[in-house]
């Protein structure tokens, strides 16, 4: 007993207790819920089975019925726009800021630390306040697209179907471009300034020396930010709720939403969560993306 | 002999700050110069403004005879090796040698058989394909010199690049570069904190302090002829000892304050009666002898032998130091009578430190600080 104890307070006991308590908490509070999602897929559930765990055992049904729906293949479609675009316009422009403040002018670090309040702002908020900004009689955006005369009348950005999903699209990739500058910012901060220098000495000119030295040096932050982007947008769930609320006619509806809709407004469980695992599949690939290019870190 | 690199009148300014003062230097092609000081002297912003990666405040700085106060880096065609090697850790050594070259756009067949001559000549052949990482302090060394001879440039420029490397390897490379230097006929500056490294590897050595070139010229002559005390002071290991005295009334001799002794002096040739000197005298130009026998006694505090050579260090205000060869049979607290030739002695102004150049012109006891050199009189052939 008393060698337990002593094994425990110090020794291979206490390895183990360190390690054992966060695999518990995970096991707890991510690993059953996953498991439970992804059993319940392949159950039919209803209201009346919605307490316990025996079910029956439906096989691929709920994956084939899904795929039957006829409005499965556009959402599927519109998950992959909303999820390329947005991460493409915040790593884009995030990018840019990035570089803009790595040049280190007066008022730099304090500038870049405020563009940080849109990305602390909940999406909620961030639906309100484009909801405003989008708005199609009054809406700013409108207002300046008119009189810059890119368009000519009022475009109803949120009823609109062929535009609905970019006015999320917009609204999102405002959120997230700070968040992106701000990891790229610490990426760019990391290059050892000497290897510039080197560079510059060597005969590169400044595209030269951003193709050769930056974006190569950039690699594992780049790959870590995409993969976060990926499941970032594949989590964003309240600036739909906040701007279209998947409409008008799913015109604008993703997997994420459209999950939650299944479940929660029409009760067809086991669909949702069949979406829900079709959305695993992809995170947990964008996860190891992730892992994989925080891992190879390029230090000289 | 032509000019390689020449400034005139150079300052930089960071702000309020003055870190370059009125540089005067002249640099001939072929020559390895090295920039000596302590840190802070602005040795590393000089060779950084001759790279262009800082630029000067005033006065004019010409490579190979061109202007290059407004040129910027990469069309100065100068090389130049970082304290840190700043080799590009996501290439390999191939590529990190052809990188100037395949951003000149020279063929690839061409650079690679470049990088291939390069890497025969420094002993890189084996680690072409391998990544900075994978290398040790002394080949990442390598690499960063390659990188730079594989541009024929007009000069290198060396940033204390043997700094991080462990003191055998230092000794080795320090050999090293210089075979390099004169294989390639290249011009090189050179700078090091390390007195050392500037002494053995230069023909021509520039002191520093507070952005001031002290003092420049060939290492023995900055050795045998220091032109102030600082000099005097930082050329030279074990360190020059400094008395501070007063000339005695007759001229020909000077009382030396050691704390509690008080030592008379002769020397070399007549100084003003009165005049507060200081005398400095190298370790190893002093030599032990048995008391009473030697110019004047003093009592032992430490010996520290090498095995090769023997440190002796008095028990006085302000210490003397001594360098015997050999293992003379002395303890502590001993006293033992110190033998010192006149002529080797260096004689400073206490005020400012200055050398007293004494007028030899008889009966006349005049004494004239040496005037630094024209930077004109700086310029010489290597070697």
């Amino acid at each position: 007993m008393k060698r337990i104890l002593a094994s425990v307070t110090d020794g291979k006991g206490f390895d183990i207790g360190l390690v054992l308590l966060p695999l518990a908490f995970l096991l707890v509070l991510s690993g059953l819920p996953l498991v439970y999602n992804v059993v319940m897929s392949f159950q039919e559930v209803d209201m009346f089975s919605l307490g316990t765990f025996a079910r029956p055992f439906v096989g691929f049904k709920n994956y084939v019925d899904l795929f039957s729906q006829p409005e499965t293949r556009p959402i599927l479609l519109n998950t992959a726009l909303f999820v390329s675009a947005s991460i493409a316009g915040q790593f884009l422009i995030g990018f840019g800021l990035a570089l803009f403040f790595s040049m280190n002018f007066p008022g730099a670090s304090w500038l870049r630390g405020l563009f940080l309040v849109s990305w602390v702002m909940p999406g909620l908020v961030v639906g309100a306040i484009w909801n405003w900004i989008l708005s199609g009689d009054f809406g700013v955006l409108n207002f300046f697209l008119r009189e810059t005369g890119i368009i000519d009348g009022n475009i109803f950005w949120r009823s609109d179907p062929h535009y609905s999903l970019w006015a999320v699209i917009i609204a999102n990739i405002w959120l997230g471009t700070s968040f992106n500058m701000i990891l790229l910012s610490v990426g760019l901060s990391g290059i050892p300034k000497d290897l510039y220098e080197a560079a510059e000495l060597d005969g590169a000119n400044a595209l030269q020396r951003f193709f050769t030295i930056t974006l190569p040096m950039m690699r594992s932050t780049i790959g870590a930010i995409i993969a976060l982007g990926l499941i970032f947008t594949l989590q964003q769930f309240d600036l739909f709720a906040g701007i279209t609320s998947g409409g008008p006619n799913n015109s604008s509806n993703v997997t994420q939403y459209w999950a939650w809709d299944l479940s929660f407004r029409q009760y067809d469980f086991a669909k949702g969560a069949t979406i829900s695992v079709i959305m695993i599949v992809f995170v947990m690939l964008a996860s190891v993306v992730y892992v994989r290019s925080t891992r190879h870190e390029v230090r000289g | 002999m032509t000019l390689q690199i020449e400034l005139n009148g150079v300052n930089k300014f960071y702000g309020a700050f003055h870190a370059l003062k009125d540089i005067n230097l002249a640099i001939e092609e072929g020559t390895f110069v090295a920039l000596v000081g302590p840190s802070g002297c602005g040795k590393s912003t000089l060779l950084r403004s001759l790279a262009g990666l800082e630029k000067i405040s005033t006065g004019e700085m010409k490579i190979a005879g061109a202007l290059m106060n407004n040129v910027p880096p990469r069309k100065r065609d100068v090389a130049m090796v970082f304290q840190s090697y700043a080799l590009y850790p996501h290439m390999t050594v191939e590529e990190n040698l052809t990188y100037s070259l395949r951003i000149r756009g020279v063929k690839k067949a061409e650079a690679l058989k470049a990088a291939a001559d390069v890497a025969a000549t420094t002993g890189l052949t084996h680690l072409m394909k391998r990544y900075p990482r994978e290398l040790s302090g002394g080949q990442r060394q390598r690499v960063a010199m390659s990188r730079a001879i594989i541009r024929h440039p007009k000069a290198f420029l060396f940033d204390e690049p043997l700094s991080n490397l462990d003191a055998a390897l230092r000794v080795h490379m320090r050999k090293e570069i210089r075979a390099l230097h004169d294989r390639l006929h290249a011009t090189s500056v050179y700078v090091t904190h390390d007195q050392i490294e500037a002494m053995t590897m230069a023909d021509h050595v520039v002191v520093m302090r507070d952005g001031v070139i002290e003092q420049q010229g060939r290492p023995l002559d900055l050795y045998d002829r220091p032109a102030n005390r600082f000099v005097a002071g930082f050329i030279g290991s074990p360190a020059m000892n400094f008395i501070p005295a007063i000339v005695g009334e007759d001229g020909m001799h000077a009382v030396l304050d050691l704390g509690a002794t008080r030592a008379r002096l002769a020397l070399a040739a007549p100084l003003a009666a009165g005049v507060a000197v200081t005398v400095g005298i190298r370790p190893e130009h002093i030599r032990i002898v048995a008391s009473g026998e030697g110019a004047f006694d003093v009592p032992v505090g430490f010996v520290e032998s090498t095995g090769s050579a023997t440190y002796v260090t008095s028990a006085t205000r302000p210490e003397l130091t001594v360098v015997e060869t050999g293992r003379p049979d002395i303890a502590s607290g001993e006293r033992v009578g110190l033998a010192i030739e006149p002529t080797q002695l260096h004689l400073f102004d206490a005020d400012t430190g200055k050398r007293l150049e004494v007028a030899r012109a008889a009966g006349v006891m005049r004494f004239a600080p040496r005037a630094a050199a024209h930077p004109a009189a700086a310029t010489f052939s290597p070697s």
